[in-house]
């Protein structure tokens, strides 16, 4: 497939399709995921991120192509592929009813994992988790943020050499995110493959590689340095105005692209002279008072944006 | 293979007595249900509610009532003073049953002078009625044997019924009606436990987490099954110790073969619940499936009427519900005391039944999503 | 209350139901499948009792007398056995449930004009169908006698029996307008136990609860389209029932209507209060079975009559409303019982009603714990 040899690829997929009735969710996507890498799957909600990893744990049949996860076909060899990977949803699938160290002796039991190793298993969940003086503790009971490390644990007990995360974030508080990507960090430099797909696009550049998906189609893949310079060949200036929303809708009724960024705008431009000339021009004209105009490295979004809007 | 089973069993154990209310529902209302079901079902027609409309009052009159309530099928509640008033007991149910002796009746029985009492039964439960009637015949066709002279009688030869009434000599219908309903107790309580369980986990997604597992199909099916198979072993023991001891219905039979042909009919009870929960999307589907299957297959097994009694085609249909061999068995072993030489077309039906509906749901449960 | 938030629940669950048409079919076929397997497979009336004779006389008296029993159309002769012995294993496997053993004296005796002793014997097992079966022998016996004596005995005292209401004594008649309860029941139960219960299960009740709704709104939202589903269930019962089984319909067919209302009301409520209290939708589910769907099949007097019940479950049954909805069923059916008669029961299933609607608007508290 591609020129890589099969030994150092963990996820390979070649024209991967599924269809939902007439609905095309993932649309001939091509893949291919070297060993030790941390992939980022982007996108926004419903642009076929969750299909695309439910289709490569053997959770959903794809409706054509075909691929290998950890070596193992995905249309036929799909119980063997569940024996190397770990899963873990954006619903922090654990069982509710049951403690923290409950979920964890089961997972470790559903998963194989040798008796003489299951103890020094559990502890490393616990402590990764921050959850060691809460084994008795019903899960239910658990805030995001652990439950989500505790799912996590779960999800690699078996210290699978491929683990899938379909938005592991979501929903979770900034501090628990940030410890969550040194975790992932971590494992990749162990040797473990991480496939992860996200929507927070401030995430995406603690993957190695990234692919961007839209409305079922991969529209650009590469590091998040290659993505930046590769796609952003025009410019973005951050403006600094008063009435953001008032502003927006003056710069797009001159047709200039622009998009609110946190109490500004961003502005995109192919020059940055005449650009910046034609935004001071249409504020003068309506009145609206510009505190701070200048040209800025475009962040991912920013390239996401650009993209989608060519596409 | 076995690893991950008793994991699966030791989860469900877990889910199922972490909640006060689950403990509840497997050990209390198998309880309540044996207690009210053991008092109310029974076909017994005594203490039938009358009104006695006597307009003769002599000692005649007083020794038919006499021999009426000294029967125990009847209890004289209502004494009317006119025919409109026994009318009207009737009408508004305060009595079953009305008998109305006119005037005359000790004086003509004196001369032999054949003579009518005029019975009057409330027809909307036609089977009360019916024994009702029966009943009031008989007590009359005896009186008035009884009373005719022994001269008439002597010389013309009858029948002579010798009746014999074989393993229920006292016709006490608790002792049919019990083990019925410990079958029948065992079921639902079988079907409601397994029929939401894999649907339940469906919709909080944690079946989602399990299927990326290696586990399979077969393992999961029986993870779910040996746990729920074990409640209902328990609840099995429990209704039928309360049976035996509370309601002192008699086990002639070997209480082994009971406890071997209660494995068959769980299993496919369970498996029948299982392939509900597969089928099913979300938990109020379940529900109604539940329900969809179970009405029919109690009133088709033969618990409440007898299967002969139901046109062909509805004897056909009593072949799939697994209720209907159990009773049987139950009953066999019970009443008749009889063992595995008479009972095993319905042991190997139940088997077959079970094997054929756990493998369904195994297979209809496929791994994928979709 | 706001009629416009009312109007915006009964909204979104009819078209919660209408997206689960699987459900929806289920609750609108099971009282159509309910009363066919009533209708025709459930009959108390017993007849066609499988019997074995063994018949050692082999006279043409003794083929009479065998004849008479099959063609009284109580009995079906199945076989003929030579021995007690092989009498049994009929009778333990339930092949038979009565043999018939004519001694081989029978026709000499009766020549003779002695008495002929006749063994019969019953599978006790199923004492109702036992006792019938005995009435059957003892009434047959008694006609052969006559018939072969030539001439009848008049008995002193005779009876006349009148049945009224349901004067062919079909148990089809009892049965049906007391199903219509357990099948409402049922629905009842179906229907609303689940819908608060799902919402607490799903998440969409914390939003709910943080909109401005109030409880009685809620519930009262929640209970109208079921409302509908059961109610048109009933229409379909009563039809079917009257047209096709030909259950007489006696009375009001508007005072039926108006009181399966009431019913169906109370009986939705305490659904709702049930889905309220049990939380989980595995736990409400079962404890609507318990709760209202077993009460109404066995202690409403629907089979299982009331004053054959012990002192104690009598008193029990005073609380279901079932039981008086099945009365007034068959009051109103077979009697044509009109309010006059039955406005105790109209009274106390409205109080049950109006009772348990308030106690659901209690216990919904709209806090998340």
């Amino acid at each position: 497939m591609t020129g890589m040899g099969q030994d150092s690829v963990a996820v390979a997929v070649k024209d991967l399709r599924r269809l939902f009735g007439d609905f095309v969710a993932v649309d001939s996507i091509n893949l291919t995921v070297p060993k030790g890498e941390i992939f980022g799957f982007l996108g926004p909600n419903g642009a076929g991120k969750s299909t695309t990893i439910r289709m490569l744990c053997g959770l959903l049949a794809p409706s054509g192509g075909n691929g290998t996860v950890g070596g193992f076909d995905i249309n036929r060899e799909s119980e063997a592929i569940k024996g190397i990977i770990g899963y873990m949803s954006q619903k922090f699938s654990l069982y509710d009813e049951l403690t923290v160290e409950e979920n964890i002796n089961f997972f470790g039991g559903v998963y194989n994992v040798p008796k003489e190793k299951k103890g020094a298993r559990k502890q490393w969940v616990l402590d990764m988790a921050g959850l060691a003086e809460e084994k008795k503790t019903l899960t239910r009971t658990l805030a995001t943020g652990f439950k989500q490390r505790l799912a996590l644990g779960c999800a690699i007990l078996h210290e699978p050499s491929i683990i899938f995360l379909d938005e592991p974030t979501s929903g979770v508080d900034p501090i628990s995110r940030r410890n969550f990507w040194r975790l992932i960090g971590e494992m990749s430099l162990a040797g473990t493959t991480v496939f992860v797909t996200t929507h927070y696009m401030d995430e995406a550049d603690y993957c190695d590689r990234l692919a961007l998906i839209y409305r079922g189609k991969i529209i650009a893949e590469g590091t998040p340095t290659d993505l930046r310079k590769r796609y952003m060949t025009r410019h973005v200036l951050e403006v600094e105005v008063d009435r953001v929303v008032e502003a927006m809708d003056i710069l797009t009724q001159k047709n200039i692209d622009a998009a609110i960024f946190g109490s500004g705008l961003h502005v995109i431009v192919d020059d940055v002279q005449t650009g910046k000339e034609r935004i001071l021009n249409a504020f003068e004209e309506s009145g609206i008072a510009v505190r701070g105009l200048e040209k800025i490295v475009p962040t991912l979004e920013d390239v996401f944006v650009t993209l989608i809007e060519v596409s | 293979m076995f690893e991950r089973i008793k994991n699966l069993v030791i989860k469900e154990f877990i889910s199922y007595f972490r909640e006060k209310r689950t403990i509840f529902f497997l050990v209390a209302t198998p309880l309540i249900q044996i207690i009210i079901f053991g008092y109310v079902a029974t076909m017994d027609v005594n203490n039938v509610s009358t009104a006695l409309y006597d307009l003769d009052r002599s000692s005649e009159s007083r020794e038919l009532a006499r021999r009426l309530e000294s029967s125990g099928y009847f209890t004289i509640e209502r004494r009317p003073t006119s025919p409109r008033e026994m009318g009207e007991m009737i009408d508004k149910g305060e009595v079953l049953c009305a008998l109305q002796i006119n005037r005359g009746f000790g004086k003509d029985l004196q001369k032999g002078i054949p003579t009518e009492i005029q019975v009057i039964v409330d027809g909307t439960d036609s089977n009360t009625a019916l024994i009702a009637m029966s009943y009031v015949n008989t007590i009359i066709a005896k009186y008035s044997m009884d009373m005719m002279a022994p001269s008439i009688t002597a010389h013309l030869w009858r029948l002579d019924l010798r009746t014999r009434v074989w393993y229920n000599p006292d016709l006490r219908s608790r002792n049919y009606m019990v083990p019925g309903v410990i079958a029948l107790i065992v079921m639902l309580t079988c079907l409601l436990l397994t029929s939401m369980s894999i649907v339940r986990e469906r919709e909080i997604g944690t079946m989602e987490q399990l299927m990326v597992t290696p586990i399979k199909p077969v393992e999961l099916i029986l993870g779910k099954t040996i746990p729920a198979a074990i409640v209902g072993y328990f609840d099995m023991a429990l209704v039928t110790a309360f049976g035996v001891f509370w309601f002192e219905v008699p086990i002639n039979g070997a209480l082994l073969l009971l406890v071997l042909c209660t494995g068959a009919y769980l299993l496919s009870v369970l498996g029948i619940g299982l392939f509900i929960s597969t089928i099913s999307r979300t938990q109020q589907q379940a529900m109604t499936a539940t329900f969809f299957f179970f009405q029919p297959a109690i009133l088709l097994s033969g618990f409440a009427t007898p299967i002969e009694t139901m046109p062909e085609i509805f004897q056909y249909m009593t072949y799939i519900s697994p209720l209907r061999y159990f009773l049987v068995i139950v009953r066999g072993i019970f009443l008749k005391g009889v063992g595995i030489e008479i009972l095993w077309p319905e042991i190997m039906a139940l088997v077959i039944l079970g094997t054929i509906i756990i493998a369904a749901s195994a297979f209809r449960f496929r791994k994928r999503l979709a | 209350m706001k009629l416009l938030r009312v109007k915006a629940i009964t909204k979104k669950e009819l078209i919660q139901i209408w997206r689960d048409p699987l459900s929806l079919a289920m609750a609108l076929l099971m009282p159509v499948i309910l009363l066919f397997i009533y209708g025709y497979a459930i009959t108390f009336d017993i007849d066609n009792i499988s019997t074995v004779v063994y018949d050692m006389d082999k006279s043409s008296l003794s083929r009479e007398f065998v004849n008479q029993f099959h063609e009284s159309g109580y009995f079906t002769v199945r076989s003929y056995v030579e021995g007690y012995t092989a009498i049994d294993p009929y009778l333990e496997s339930g092949e038979a449930r009565v043999a018939l053993v004519i001694p081989g004296d029978f026709s000499e005796r009766i020549r003779k004009n002695e008495n002929a002793p006749v063994e019969v014997i019953i599978d006790g097992g199923d004492s109702n169908t036992a006792t019938i079966a005995q009435g059957y022998t003892t009434a047959i016996a008694e006609t052969f006698s006559h018939r072969i004596r030539g001439k009848t005995l008049t008995p002193l005292v005779s009876s006349r029996s009148r049945v009224w209401y349901n004067t062919e004594l079909k148990s089809r008649n009892f049965i049906i307008p007391g199903l219509i309860a357990i099948i409402m029941s049922v629905i009842i139960a179906l229907l609303s136990a689940l819908t608060i219960a799902r919402e607490w299960d799903r998440g969409t009740m914390e939003q709910l609860i943080a909109t401005p709704v109030k409880a009685p709104e809620l519930i009262l939202g929640k209970l109208i389209p079921y409302f509908l589903i059961g109610f048109a269930d009933t229409i379909l019962s009563i039809i079917i029932s009257t047209l096709l089984f030909d259950v007489p319909l006696r009375g009001s067919i508007t005072l039926l209507l108006v009181l399966s209302g009431i019913f169906l009301f109370g009986g939705l409520s305490f659904g709702i209060l049930v889905s309220i209290a049990g939380r989980t939708q595995l736990v409400a589910s079962q404890a609507a079975l318990i709760t209202s769907f077993l009460p109404a099949f066995m202690l409403s007097g629907f089979i299982f009559s009331i004053s054959n019940m012990p002192k104690p479950l009598q008193i029990v049954t005073y609380f279901m409303p079932a039981r008086y909805f099945v009365s007034i069923l068959k009051g109103i059916f077979l009697k044509g019982s009109s309010l006059k008669v039955l406005w105790l029961e109209a009274t106390l299933l409205s109080l049950f009603a109006i009772l348990v609607f308030i106690l659901a608007n209690r216990k919904f508290r709209k806090r998340v714990e």
